[in-house]
């Protein structure tokens, strides 16, 4: 930019001088802007190629500790090391002679050990970029820790030492606790396409070491920004947040949440708080959400949608039986948001029973039946964990037997096989955990593993689409693959119809009308399709209000759960197909049913009901949609922690963590010159400065002996 | 305003000014002073306000210089233990740095 500008400073001066005329000097004005615009953009062009795709690690924060990665407010900007292999390290941490160093690393290095190194690095690291690959690694990967939410479940000290610290189990033996770092430099994800290339050729043609030699100044350097607002822990930079003294109050962390979806086989006045007199409810949880290293990379298809695309198809199989043949006791569909965080969702639902502040309370609760993972069943098998220090109490232990036993015979006949684990083991990481807490509650939670997980990708981001087996015939347009029914979704959908039918008999339905109750294996596949492949299809137009179509995209449904002040994306798409899949069609103008009402005179049906305009699909000779009202039972119940209403930061009970704010995340790469040259350069910018300052006082002092033309005395201007 | 033009009397009772408006924690107007009246207090030629000048601007540059030195402790103090303080530390801040403790 900088020579442009000098032409226009001399173009200008010269024309003032030598010519009064101002048309000239305004076309002159003009061309020097034309100049300046255009030459800004190429010349930033020419330097810099920015990285397109990038995806952060960012900065979370809890009671005590902050996880995750941070930049400089300027960006880390350091030389590229395409690293090879784990030995090439000491290239990065001690030979290399350009440091700091910006590490690419292929995803089989991305180990604990490597990261590790590279976090002790003493300052030789300015960031890490690592290259997911197209498909998934052959063995075990798991940024997660090896006992998930551990303080925060049920097993504490006190409720039995022996249990504590998943001392019987350690449910996630691959966990190597990554995700649960704290970095002080950058890490990005890149994606393995044309712009990885870019990077790698820019690397081999200016910093490779041939033979162990330096590579030669221009090297070739990379630059990210992730510079995360808040720091040290929650307490901290909630504090900062209220703080408004300042000139410019600035918000610098915001609270993980969002809402839990749930929904009722009877409906439940939901403006009435509290207990309700006669009401005896059979919960049927699922988790929403997962996470992964990266921020928006949460595929959870084993760890989370298993579970929720399950219960969501077992919800739609009971549809027509419990409307036909209501049994004795509720079922409450509940998805809960946020539990990878500590139980955000449940444990807030808890709360709010415990207080009267949801449409039930945990006098209500009859059993608890939770979902887990469910997608890699081997030989079948589905395994019934519950909590043996509650079945101690005989009466909980009768009610916890029956209900295995219902799961026993709902799957009898059928190609699951329910057992239970042999020796008395904990439960598992389960939101039903959170009701333990506060009550000895009967409950047991549906896993496809005995004792560790199946589960080698345990909230990692390989944990999608192609873990689940979820494969499709070549050359398949995508409505193709919407409709085909995988192997994954018939095994689903068989556990999906065993949860069902037991759920019928736990809420005292009858043996004549299990027979009818079946999960439907093309809503399973198109739910799996929907959430692990991508969520704009079809089909899920069809089941969405129009307002809501820019939450479609052509990817995997990101399952992380986000800050509390916008919707996650599962939270949206499960409401409105939970709505679809249970409610039913009514016959009300598209202007009542976004009133929540069935005609102008219903007041009353909000309370109870929750309507919503969908906008269907278009009839075969037609563009345009036909929409339609559904009534449904589903609501949102907060998920957001109760530490933030209590303003209890520090809280041991509840989930603490929050998400820092950040201002711009962004990648570029560029060739740097070598220190000496720059320093030159500087210097050789501050020489000619000083001359002319030199220059200009001698002149100034010699102006009457250099400018002495009999005109008027010069001294009189200045 | 031009010191060279002005009376002896008045440059006393200006150097007085500012020599009392010092107290009021200004300590600038005690650098202005010092600056100000150097000139007159210590290089030109003796004039019999000159003493009483002499003393405000000695007086003046003590009690700048206690300012200095408290203020510097204080902030030495406060930027080394701020993050320390925590609480104390944030409300006694008027900016806090965003991503660092």
């Amino acid at each position: 930019m900088s020579t442009p500008t000098v032409v226009c400073v001399l173009l200008l001066s010269k024309t003032r001088k030598m010519d009064p005329l101002s048309n000239k000097w305004i076309v002159n004005l003009l061309l020097c802007w034309f100049f300046i615009g255009v030459s800004c953009n190429s010349v930033e062009k020419k330097i810099y190629v920015h990285l397109n795709y990038t995806v952060p690690c960012v900065r979370l924060l809890n009671a005590t500790h902050q996880i995750g990665c941070q930049s400089s407010l300027s960006g880390n900007v350091g030389v590229l090391h395409v690293l090879e292999s784990e030995e090439n390290l000491d290239w990065v941490l001690k030979t290399g002679r350009n440091p700091p160093y910006l590490v690419i690393l292929e995803s089989p290095l991305f180990t604990r050990s490597i990261m590790m190194k590279l976090k002790n690095g003493s300052g030789r690291v300015a960031g890490v970029a690592v290259v997911a690959p197209n498909s998934n690694p052959l063995e075990g990967f798991s940024p997660h820790t090896t006992c998930p939410n551990e303080n925060t479940g049920v097993y504490s000290e006190n409720y039995d030492p022996t249990m504590a610290h998943c001392n019987v189990t350690k449910w996630n033996p691959l966990g190597n606790g990554l995700a649960y770092e704290e970095f002080d430099f950058p890490i990005f994800s890149l994606k393995d396409d044309n712009e990885t290339q870019i990077i790698r050729q820019c690397y081999l043609d200016h910093n490779r070491p041939v033979n162990g030699s330096t590579p030669q100044y221009p090297l070739c350097a990379m630059q990210l920004y992730s510079h995360m607002s808040a720091v040290t822990d929650t307490a901290t930079c909630m504090r900062r947040n209220d703080i408004n003294f300042s000139i410019s109050p600035e918000m610098v962390c915001d609270p993980l949440g969002d809402y839990n979806v749930w929904a009722s086989t009877r409906p439940i006045n939901n403006t009435e708080k509290g207990h309700k007199m006669w009401q005896s409810v059979v919960i049927a949880a699922a988790r929403l959400d997962s996470r992964s290293f990266f921020f928006d990379i949460a595929p959870g298809a084993e760890s989370g949608a298993s579970g929720f695309v399950t219960l969501l198809a077992a919800a739609h199989a009971l549809r027509n039986a419990t409307q036909q043949a209501q049994p004795n006791r509720t079922i409450l569909y509940t998805f809960f948001q946020g539990e990878t965080f500590d139980y955000i969702g449940s444990s807030r639902m808890v709360y709010d029973m415990q207080n009267s502040q949801f449409a039930v309370d945990l006098d209500n609760v009859h059993s608890v039946l939770e979902i887990g993972q469910v997608g890699l069943r081997a030989d079948s098998k589905l395994w019934v964990h519950s909590d043996p220090v509650s079945r101690r109490n005989s009466s909980v232990d009768e009610e916890v037997a029956k209900l295995i036993a219902n799961l026993k015979s709902a799957a009898n006949k059928s190609n699951v096989s329910v057992n239970e684990p042999s020796f008395s083991q904990p439960l598992p990481p389960s939101s039903f955990q959170r009701f333990l807490r506060a009550r000895p509650i009967p409950g047991v939670v549906l896993e496809d593993h005995q004792s560790a997980f199946t589960n080698r990708f345990y909230e990692s981001m390989y944990d999608n689409a192609e873990y689940l087996n979820m494969s499709y015939p070549p050359n398949m347009t995508p409505e193709e693959q919407l409709e085909y029914v995988t192997e994954t979704a018939k095994a689903l959908t068989e556990v999906a119809t065993t949860v069902a039918r037991a759920l019928y008999m736990q809420a005292g339905g009858g043996e004549p009308q299990l027979s009818s109750i079946n999960a439907d294996p093309n809503i399973v596949t198109r739910l799996l399709y929907g959430f692990l492949v991508r969520s704009n299809n079809s089909w899920f137009q069809q089941l969405l209000p129009s307002d809501l179509m820019s939450q479609l995209a052509n990817r995997p449904t990101n399952l992380y759960v986000g800050v509390s002040q916008q919707f996650s994306e599962p939270t949206l798409l499960v409401q409105h197909l939970l709505a679809n899949l249970t409610g039913t069609t009514v016959n009300a103008t598209q202007d009542d049913c976004k009133n929540q009402r069935e005609d102008e005179n219903d007041k009353e049906n909000k309370h109870i009901y929750y309507y919503m305009w969908v906008q269907g699909a278009a009839p075969p000779n037609s563009t345009q949609r036909e929409g339609f009202c559904i009534r449904s039972t589903v609501r949102l119940s907060k998920a957001l922690s109760p530490a933030f209403d209590l303003r209890e930061y520090t809280s041991k009970d509840y989930s603490t963590w929050t998400e820092s704010r950040w201002k711009s995340i962004k990648g570029r790469i560029f060739l740097v010159a070598s220190h000496d040259l720059e320093m030159l350069t500087l210097g050789v910018g501050i020489a000619v400065l000083l001359t002319s300052f030199v220059l200009t006082y001698v002149i100034s002092s010699k102006a009457d002996m250099l400018f002495s033309s009999g005109r008027e005395p010069t001294t009189a201007t200045y | 305003m031009n010191l060279e033009r002005m009376p002896n009397e008045e440059k006393l009772g200006l150097c007085r000014k500012y020599y009392l408006g010092g107290f009021a924690f200004l300590p600038f107007l005690w650098l202005v002073n010092v600056v100000w009246f150097f000139r007159e207090a210590f290089v030109k030629p003796t004039y019999t306000e000159q003493l009483q000048i002499k003393t405000y601007v000695k007086r003046s540059a003590l009690g700048l210089l206690l300012w200095v030195a408290v203020l510097t402790t204080w902030i030495t103090i406060f930027q080394h233990f701020r993050a320390e303080w925590g609480e104390v530390g944030d409300k006694l801040s008027f900016t806090i740095p965003l991503g660092i403790p």
